[in-house]
């Protein structure tokens, strides 16, 4: 392999920023179509689960058929296609609306806070194992160049992402206040107190894995739960992995927890003033640090992000050889995890009801962080033990 | 363009620190609390890129966990609750102007007391040295978390304890203060 010039480096960096974004803009409408969907079959939603079109194309004339035979075409996947189609389109076409008395420029900035730091996260992730493909030699300038799965494979992983992420709060809290409105400023402060309080068992539950396994890089910290003893992995971090996905839940501002939007309440929370794409990169965000989220507990609770859930690995590299294809690490495991957890998310907002303001504040207080101190604990004492 | 980019790489550092320099005066002229809080978020980040263009990630990335993901944010918490009305508010940051003027020469004073050696003199700054049985079997310039943890929590133990115990201090007496108010 040919070691790439200052000038190069730049340029693969740069198209693995592409690529991340490319990502990201094909994992959220899938997300969105799922969430639709999924909730359809939960809470019987009549629209998500059976519009399709009815007129055109193969979806019309499939869906004319079943009808005709008798039969409510509920299980096929296409339907709900349209609905989304439009809301795309309504997100991108929709005027663009100031309110006369916000502070402009923060409420400019707030969006594009939410989004940036959601995005920025994904530098610290790596999502293929080793190099993720080389350019093949015809290419102009970078022929022959192999380029890694994550764009910074920095030392210290988990710092970076949680601290970029702390950072997405501004947008919320913001937003609020330029809105200069009252529910948006309720929504801020409430989502103020909420994602403060939430960041610390966040991190204290994260910080169990990286006490067992001596590392905050993400891809490392993947290799030694593949190569440690099974014992490791066979006993998971179960009530760790719980308070992660309890406090992912409510950094995400997603259905238990979700107070800084609760409809019923604030209108729309924080976002109330907005519309257009400003209103489309908060939706955005959203999404995509519930990605986030997934993909850290997929790296940090599921047995390391290449490998197979639950120390099934150990076993796994003791009973085969070592060149089976399951032996060694792959980026289809990582994904499947994550849209595990995806699913995981719009099942507990299809069932769980939402939490009061108090509740959601003295869950985090008085239960989370104790119980993640004692995770902690008991993860050091495993750690001395081994 | 390769010389060009070089050369921008060498002066990471003080391009951040103009940056955060920049932010930090907005900070004191902005007339709006939230705005100075949003200026001042950007100067942390901007010290944050300091601390990262001299390879110390893990202070890098805990400036930006610490002061922007959690200081800020309560400093804006409550920028938020007590802005009021802009005529009351501009009263009171005249008011304050000439306490700020003693206080940031006071701060120059202080600063150039502790650091008159590597500004005035010949002496160059030190750099950490572990001692040589923590140091054993670590790569300094790639393991930074590593590094800093063993010199916090076996070469500086006590500074750090004292340190924690001065903060709990201040908790205290923060909370002393608020029981007092409310009865």
């Amino acid at each position: 392999m040919p070691t790439p010039t200052l000038l190069q480096s730049i340029a693969i960096t740069l198209i693995q920023c592409v690529l991340v974004v490319l990502f990201v803009f094909v994992v959220v409408p899938l997300t969105v179509f799922a969430e639709r969907k999924v909730l359809g079959h939960i809470q019987q939603r009549l629209g998500s689960t059976r519009v399709a079109s009815g007129h055109i194309g193969i979806t019309g004339w499939m869906n004319r058929g079943m009808w005709k035979w008798g039969r409510i075409p509920v299980l096929s996947y296409w339907r709900g296609i349209p609905g989304l189609l439009a809301d795309v389109l309504k997100l991108i076409l929709k005027e663009d609306i100031i309110p006369a008395k916000a502070d402009k420029f923060v409420f400019f900035i707030a969006p594009a806070l939410s989004m940036v730091s959601a995005v920025v996260v994904f530098a610290a992730i790596s999502f293929v194992p080793g190099t993720f493909f080389v350019f093949p030699a015809w290419f102009p300038g970078l022929g022959g160049l192999p380029v890694s799965g994550g764009i910074a494979d920095i030392n210290v992983g988990l710092l970076w992402i949680l601290g970029v992420a702390s950072v997405g709060v501004y947008g919320i809290v913001l937003a609020g206040w330029a809105s200069n409105s009252k529910y948006p400023l309720l929504g801020g402060l409430r989502s103020a107190a909420q994602m403060v309080s939430y960041e610390v068992p966040l991190a204290i539950s994260l910080l169990a894995p990286v006490v067992l396994t001596g590392s905050l890089n993400f891809g490392e910290m993947a290799q030694r739960m593949a190569t440690g003893t099974s014992a490791w992995g066979l006993v998971p971090q179960v009530f760790g992995f719980l308070i992660y996905l309890t406090c992912g839940f409510a950094e995400t501002n997603r259905l238990p927890f979700d107070m800084p939007e609760a409809e019923n309440e604030l209108v729309a929370g924080f976002h109330t003033e907005y519309s257009g794409m400003k209103f489309g990169f908060f939706y955005l965000a959203e999404y995509i640090n519930m990605t986030v989220v997934s993909a850290l507990a997929a790296g940090f609770f599921l047995g390391g992000s290449w490998l197979l859930p639950f120390g099934l690995q150990g076993l796994v590299n003791q009973l085969l050889p070592a060149d089976a294809w399951i032996a060694g690490p792959h980026a289809i495991f990582f994904v499947a995890k994550i849209i595990f957890l995806l699913f995981t998310y719009i099942w507990v907002r299809g069932t769980i009801p939402r939490y009061r303001y108090d509740q959601v504040m003295s869950v985090a207080w008085k239960y989370l962080i104790p119980l993640a101190l004692v995770n902690l604990l008991l993860a050091a004492f495993v750690r001395c033990a081994v | 363009m390769e010389h060009f980019i070089e050369t921008i790489g060498r002066n990471m550092f003080a391009i951040f620190g103009v940056m955060a320099l920049g932010g930090a005066a907005v900070v004191v002229a902005s007339r709006s609390a939230v705005h100075s809080v949003l200026a001042f978020l950007f100067a942390m980040l901007c010290i944050a890129g300091c601390f990262l263009s001299l390879e110390a990630e893990f202070l890098g990335m805990a400036q930006i966990l610490v002061y922007a993901g959690g200081i800020v944010v309560l400093f804006l918490f409550v920028v938020m609750l007590v802005e009021v009305s802009k005529a009351k508010e501009k009263e009171v940051f005249q008011l304050q102007s000439r306490y700020a003027i003693g206080a940031v020469l006071l701060g120059v004073a202080a600063f150039a007391a502790v650091f008159r050696k590597v500004i005035f003199g010949a002496a160059s700054p030190q750099a950490l040295v572990l001692r040589t049985d923590l140091a054993q079997g670590l790569d300094v310039a790639k393991q930074n978390a590593q590094a800093v943890s063993r010199g916090l929590f076996a070469d500086y133990l006590l500074p750090f304890e004292i340190l924690s115990v001065v903060l709990l201090v201040a908790l205290v007496g923060a909370v002393v203060l608020a029981k007092t108010e409310r009865v």
